[in-house]
């Protein structure tokens, strides 16, 4: 019987081969989704969809944008928003 | 009057300098400007600058002490940060590790040649006390050998006479005695 915390959607169904041959379902956690713009809603580059463990020992630097408000918005709305504080 | 003209105050809006502000120092040719400030003092794209209304007074290509002198007439104080000296290498390790390797081939080497050494130490050694017994040998070894033959002949002679008895046993520390004196 399957395990109630497979059922949560936390976890995703995927088809390993197993070490006797033949392929069996296995359960991997899911990556999360795909980071998003706060502003504008697009979709943000250069932030990998790290697990929670791959991304503890990943740098920070290889999270997100060397740039003020990387990760948190796209290039577009941070100029925006530079402009915007600067006038 | 160009917009990006020499001491402009501009805003970057791109790369990892963004939001700060920065003075144009020299244009160049592609839209390429000299810029320094609170940037990077390096060439940057007009496309990646905001300018910004108020202009400084420096000339061309100005050096970094007159545009700190200008920021700060602007009430802006510039970090200047030194580089960090790079360390230094262990460089010297591998040589030791170099002259160590070597030092353990002499080592392994060494022991070798030792081996025949105290071979012939140990000859050395053995022949001292082995030339004094060759030395005494001949004279004592037979003469202990001889003894005890001698000895063993009168035990028969002593089977025959019971007398003579008390006479060999004077006659072995005669032989004896010179054989410890040689």
């Amino acid at each position: 019987m399957v395990q109630g915390k497979f059922k949560s959607g936390r976890f995703r169904r995927v088809q390993r081969k197993v070490p006797g041959g033949r392929t069996a379902h296995r359960f991997e956690e899911a990556r999360p989704k795909q980071a998003r713009c706060g502003a504008c809603g697009k979709v943000l580059h250069g932030i990998p969809r790290f697990r929670v463990s791959e991304a503890r020992h990943s740098p920070k630097t290889a999270k997100r944008p060397e740039r003020p408000y990387g990760g948190a918005l796209c290039s577009a709305c941070m100029r925006a928003k530079i402009v915007k504080e600067n006038e | 009057m160009a917009l990006f003209d020499i001491g402009r105050l501009c805003v970057k809006i791109a790369g990892r300098d963004a939001g700060r502000k920065c003075v144009v120092l020299s244009t160049e040719k592609d839209g390429m400007v000299l810029v320094d400030g609170e940037t990077r003092r390096r060439k940057c794209n007009v496309r990646h600058l905001e300018p910004l209304g108020e202009t400084l007074k420096l000339k061309a290509d100005a050096s970094r002490a007159d545009v700190t002198a200008a920021f700060k007439k602007l009430g802006i104080e510039l970090r200047d940060t030194k580089a960090k000296k790079a360390a230094a290498r262990p460089k010297r390790v591998r040589k030791k590790k170099a002259a160590k390797e070597p030092e353990e081939k002499n080592a392994a080497k060494k022991p070798a040649p030792k081996e025949p050494v105290k071979g012939p130490e140990a000859g050395v050694k053995s022949p001292e006390p082995v030339k004094e017994p060759e030395k005494g040998a001949p004279v004592p070894e037979p003469a202990k050998k001889e003894s005890p033959k001698p000895a063993a002949k009168p035990d028969p002679a002593r089977a025959g006479k019971k007398e003579s008895e008390p006479a060999k046993p004077a006659a072995k520390p005669k032989t004896a005695k010179p054989a410890e004196k040689a």
